[in-house]
């Protein structure tokens, strides 16, 4: 019990699939300009990788090694598929406000990148905690990332003002404002483990 | 077919919008693979070939099976389905030829599959060579070329970034922006000075 | 690790210059532009340079102090770069700009790469694009000099690329600084007789603006109108940043390369790329972009013209 709890954790933070694999970054870009993207992407995107993650474990004994890749994409992209006709169904507003981006987890590098170094070596209980720990650790990234990069450089938070005589930073809402600000994050984040040590 | 097209589409793809610094398309491996020259330079090859042969398959597939048979709404997925199997070859040969590479890349050559700018140069070659569905004239040689200039685009981004980690390598760097997070910031600097191409217009 | 330590070969010559004297001896070539812009535009042109200057060392003491290293910000790398980043601005802009950007150009354009000689791209410039991308509205509005009689608010450049006619203006105009730009931009006469001083003195060498004024000259000269071989290169060099630019920020010896034939390419690419922007880019001007273009590039360009170490092959 204890180890299934540790594979959860681990993509929350040591593993962080944002800060430390350095895995979804063109979607994480583009996605975390409001915080109500990157939230719905956040879980829409832990939904694939929880699906995607059960099932590549499930079949990895029947896949053959040529075409791994290949079988994994169609796994991926029905749950994608789903995803999708789900949110259309319950949720068209947030389903209009990601636009293209729930199509696109398909290419998002994280849920191939586990289904790939984790997914298909290990047993079906432990892909579903990593796929789950992975999903809230991309999350919370994003809220993080989108939370600033959207009250700082537009001055909002959820769509409403927060201040009235603020001057936006607008770089922020820029995909080379959210490399700064990653980067940023991730030195901050250090000197906090250095501290620790 | 003139040559004015293929000098806009290498510039323009290279230099102008290139796919790492403008588009932002790639930057998993881009920041990941960057930190020596080296593998730098193999990681835009692999990269390089799997945008061109995908960017010829995918022309062919587009003209010849999705559009007369009105399923261009599969595009994206039959799309990534050809890339992931060029991407299957490219790992088969280079754990071959090269197993000390092939340990390196790790995952970020099976990664290829899913890397932005394959598929990205790939749906634009359609955006852009297609009109009401229907091939324009030289539309697969301006596919097949773009797909060439997208991998030099890659590489040139490539190139810079490792060249300047190497630098770096021999600075003392202050130790909790060590690596990655300085490769952010300086992704992010270069972006900034590419943003000098914004709205060009020839 | 052999490989990458770029080491020129001996003899060496040694001088009694110290680091140090160099950057004030840099300063004090600037003092004649920043003195003309601040005749030109008025007094707040210099409050900006002030606050610049200021936020710049304040910045790096702090800086230093926090990660225990020596505080130099006594060597004029730091006043340099504040200077610099101030030149670049528009003289009336809020007086927080010049605040910030200097913050940003000292913490993430200098000290977060590990201090003097170490940062890759020009730390004034990368400041300046940051705030171009923040606040475009601020770093975009000019007004017209304050000490000639009334010109427009819009910098010749902006003027040419709207495709207005310029009226009113001659090529004195613009070698004296009768114009709306940037604070140390505009007073051509000043900045050369600033970095005639250092041509001479042999702080800088001729090879990087030379090159960089000369290609953007042929540049514009062969495509710079509707028919070819007919741009009015003079205008060119004459506007914009081009002459700050050339002389004063590409030639930053940590951010250019080492050899002579690295420095011709790094002029030549930089003059490419400026005149590319200025004559078919959104933007009226690409002296910021270009430098730091080319910064990016100069490792690999370093790395391509090692010089032959004496007695190898």
């Amino acid at each position: 019990m204890k180890k299934l709890l540790s594979e959860f954790l681990k993509g929350i933070v040591k593993e962080n699939p944002t800060f430390v694999l350095v895995l979804g970054l063109c979607p994480t870009l583009a996605v975390s300009v409001s915080l109500i993207n990157g939230i719905g992407m956040g879980i829409a995107a832990t939904f694939v990788l929880l699906g995607s993650n059960i099932i590549v474990s499930l079949i990895k004994n029947i896949v053959p090694d040529r075409i791994r890749i290949p079988c994994f994409i169609v796994v991926i992209a029905t749950f994608v598929t789903i995803t999708e006709l789900v949110m259309k169904a319950y949720s068209p507003a947030l389903n209009r406000a990601l636009g293209i981006y729930v199509p696109l987890i398909v290419v998002n590098c994280i849920v191939l990148g586990r289904a790939e170094a984790y997914a298909q070596r290990q047993t079906v209980l432990n892909s579903l905690f990593d796929g789950l720990g992975m999903g809230v650790g991309f999350t919370l990234a994003l809220i993080l990332i989108s939370g600033i990069r959207e009250s700082l450089g537009a001055g909002k938070i959820l769509g409403y003002t927060l201040f009235k005589r603020f001057e936006p930073v607008f770089v922020l809402g820029m995909p080379s404002g959210a490399l700064l600000l990653i980067g940023l994050l991730l030195g901050f984040f250090n000197v906090l483990k250095n501290r620790r040590t | 077919m003139n040559l004015t097209q293929f000098l806009t589409i290498f510039i323009s793809a290279v230099f102008i919008y290139n796919v790492i610094l403008s588009r932002f398309l790639g930057l998993c491996s881009f920041i990941a693979i960057s930190k020596e020259t080296k593998p730098a330079l193999a990681m835009s090859l692999a990269v390089m070939f799997v945008t061109v042969m995908s960017s010829i398959i995918t022309w062919f597939i587009y003209r010849f099976l999705l559009i007369p048979f009105n399923l261009t709404y599969l595009r994206t997925i039959s799309f990534i389905l050809v890339i992931a199997t060029f991407v299957q070859f490219v790992e088969m040969v280079i754990r071959k030829i090269s197993p000390p590479m092939y340990r390196f890349f790790g995952i970020y050559l099976p990664l290829i599959t899913v890397n932005c700018a394959v598929l990205g140069v790939a749906v634009l070659n359609i955006d852009m060579f297609f009109v009401n569905g229907k091939a324009v004239g030289g539309s697969f040689y301006y596919s097949a070329f773009q797909g060439i200039c997208v991998g030099l685009g890659y590489t040139l981004a490539m190139l810079l970034m490792s060249g300047i980690r190497e630098r770096l390598d021999l600075a003392n760097v202050p130790k909790s922006v060590k690596d990655f997070p300085l490769a952010f910031i300086i992704a992010s600097i270069m972006s900034l000075s590419f943003m000098g191409f914004n709205g060009f217009r020839f | 690790m052999r490989n990458r330590l770029i080491v020129s070969a001996s003899p060496h010559l040694h001088k009694a210059e110290s680091v140090s004297k160099i950057m004030w001896m840099v300063i004090i070539s600037l003092i004649p532009a920043g003195a003309a812009g601040v005749f030109i535009f008025g007094a707040s042109a210099l409050w900006v340079i002030i606050l610049g200057v200021v936020s710049a060392l304040a910045t790096e003491g702090v800086l230093q102090i926090l990660t225990k290293r020596k505080i130099t910000i006594l060597d004029g790398s730091a006043i340099i770069t504040g200077i610099l980043l101030a030149y670049n601005l528009p003289p009336r802009v809020p007086f927080w700009i010049p605040i910030i950007g200097s913050f940003f150009s000292i913490a993430i354009g200098k000290q977060i790469f590990g201090g003097l000689g170490q940062n890759i791209f020009n730390p004034a410039l990368a400041g300046r694009v940051f705030l171009m991308a923040s606040w475009p509205k601020y770093m975009t509005t000019f007004t017209p000099p304050a000490s000639y009689d009334a010109i427009t608010s819009a910098t010749p450049l902006a003027l040419i690329k709207e495709g207005r006619v310029l009226q009113n203006f001659s090529y004195l105009d613009l070698f004296l600084g009768k114009r709306a730009g940037c604070i140390g931009e505009v007073c051509i006469l000043a900045l050369l007789l600033g970095a005639l001083f250092l041509l001479l003195r042999g702080y800088i060498s001729w090879h990087i603006p030379i090159t960089y004024v000369f290609t953007v000259a042929a540049f514009t000269f062969v495509f710079g109108s509707k028919a070819l071989f007919r741009g009015d290169w003079l205008f060119h060099i004459l506007s914009g940043g081009l002459i700050l630019g050339a002389f004063f920020m590409a030639t930053d010896y940590v951010t250019s390369p080492l050899t002579r034939k690295g420095q011709v390419i790094f002029g030549i690419g930089c003059g490419i790329v400026t005149s590319i922007i200025r004559l078919w880019g959104g933007y009226p001007e690409g002296v910021s972009y270009a430098i730091l273009m080319m910064n990016a590039a100069t490792p690999i360009i370093d790395r391509y013209t090692k010089i032959r170490v004496y007695g190898t092959k």
